[in-house]
């Protein structure tokens, strides 16, 4: 494994992004930083800035006003950059798929690498969907050998 | 208190309401002719001290309707002011310039209904993104998709 990659997948430093969620799923991604929860025993942190992250955690159905800064801050963050879709609004657009500011769903959007369902999922959903895209990674860097 | 606070309005503008509906002990709907917007909210708001709490509006496919929600805290009554309008004549005074608190809330009805607010100070688009088509307005009872690119399955 690269030195570049063995670095990211050791401390994922996660940008945490609303596209106009409920503020549900928000409140689980926080939940999973609490110390009951912990995921920092993983090596995430959350970022300040999408220049400084490797992970993308995306919450809600992506409207057409988000959708173009969603664009504007996937080409900004550093490359190899994971996404990551939380809840059903990101995916499939849950309640919002006939909503007449919602017309795309978010992997049409920008390429998404882990889904995480739920409505909001729980906390332990999310980290095991984030322990999952870190195997992933590491599988693909290893097929790649 | 609110007897007197509903007997004042009911007396001092008797010619402009159309219609009172005492709802229950906290909730008055109180109808009223859209020339005599300005004049009663005015007067609410200077003289009763009530607060403005929001505008909503209801498109309700014979007529649109607004109701302009006012709060008289101390005694926690909700006064609603509603205002009825034709559909082929959807436009009434603006209150933005008597009270900055009704500037978006009116330019929010005016992109998703296509009320026209005359003397509104800042027509500008509110809530709807740049590519959204002029005069297509989305809160209508009659709107249809414009976007030919639009997803509409759960792409299963």
């Amino acid at each position: 494994m690269s030195f570049k990659l063995n670095a990211l997948l050791r401390s994922p430093w996660v940008f945490h992004l609303s596209t106009g969620s409920c503020n549900n799923c928000d409140i689980e991604v926080l939940d999973c930083l609490t110390p009951r929860f912990d995921i920092e025993r993983f090596g995430m942190l959350l970022a300040p800035s999408i220049k400084h992250a490797d992970v993308l955690l995306i919450t809600g159905s992506c409207n057409r006003k988000s959708a173009e800064r969603l664009k504007r801050l996937y080409e900004q963050a550093p490359k190899p950059c994971l996404v990551v879709a939380i809840g059903e609004c990101s995916m499939s657009r849950g309640m919002f798929v006939h909503s007449y500011n919602c017309p795309q769903p978010l992997d049409k959007i920008i390429p998404v690498d882990v889904y995480i369902p739920g409505c909001p999922p729980k906390p332990e959903a999310i980290i095991a969907g984030v322990v999952k895209l870190i195997e992933k990674v590491k599988a693909q860097a290893a097929e790649k050998k | 208190m609110r007897e007197e606070i509903l007997k004042d309005i009911t007396g001092r503008f008797k010619d402009d309401i159309v219609d009172v509906f005492d709802k229950s002990p906290s909730r008055v709907y109180i109808e009223i002719r859209k020339e005599a917007l300005v004049k009663i909210a005015t007067y609410a708001l200077r003289q009763i001290k009530a607060r403005f709490n929001i505008a909503s509006g209801v498109d309700c496919r014979h007529h649109f309707e607004i109701l302009y929600h006012f709060t008289v805290e101390d005694i926690n009554l909700l006064i609603s002011f509603r205002v009825k309008l034709p559909v082929d004549k959807l436009e009434i005074d603006s209150l933005a310039p008597v009270f900055e608190g009704a500037n978006w809330i009116e330019r929010e009805m005016s992109e998703l209904l296509g009320i026209d607010f005359k003397g509104h100070p800042d027509k500008r688009r509110l809530l709807l993104s740049d590519e959204w088509p002029e005069g297509v307005y989305p809160l209508r009872c009659d709107y249809e998709e414009w976007d030919k690119k639009a997803i509409r399955d759960r792409g299963i």
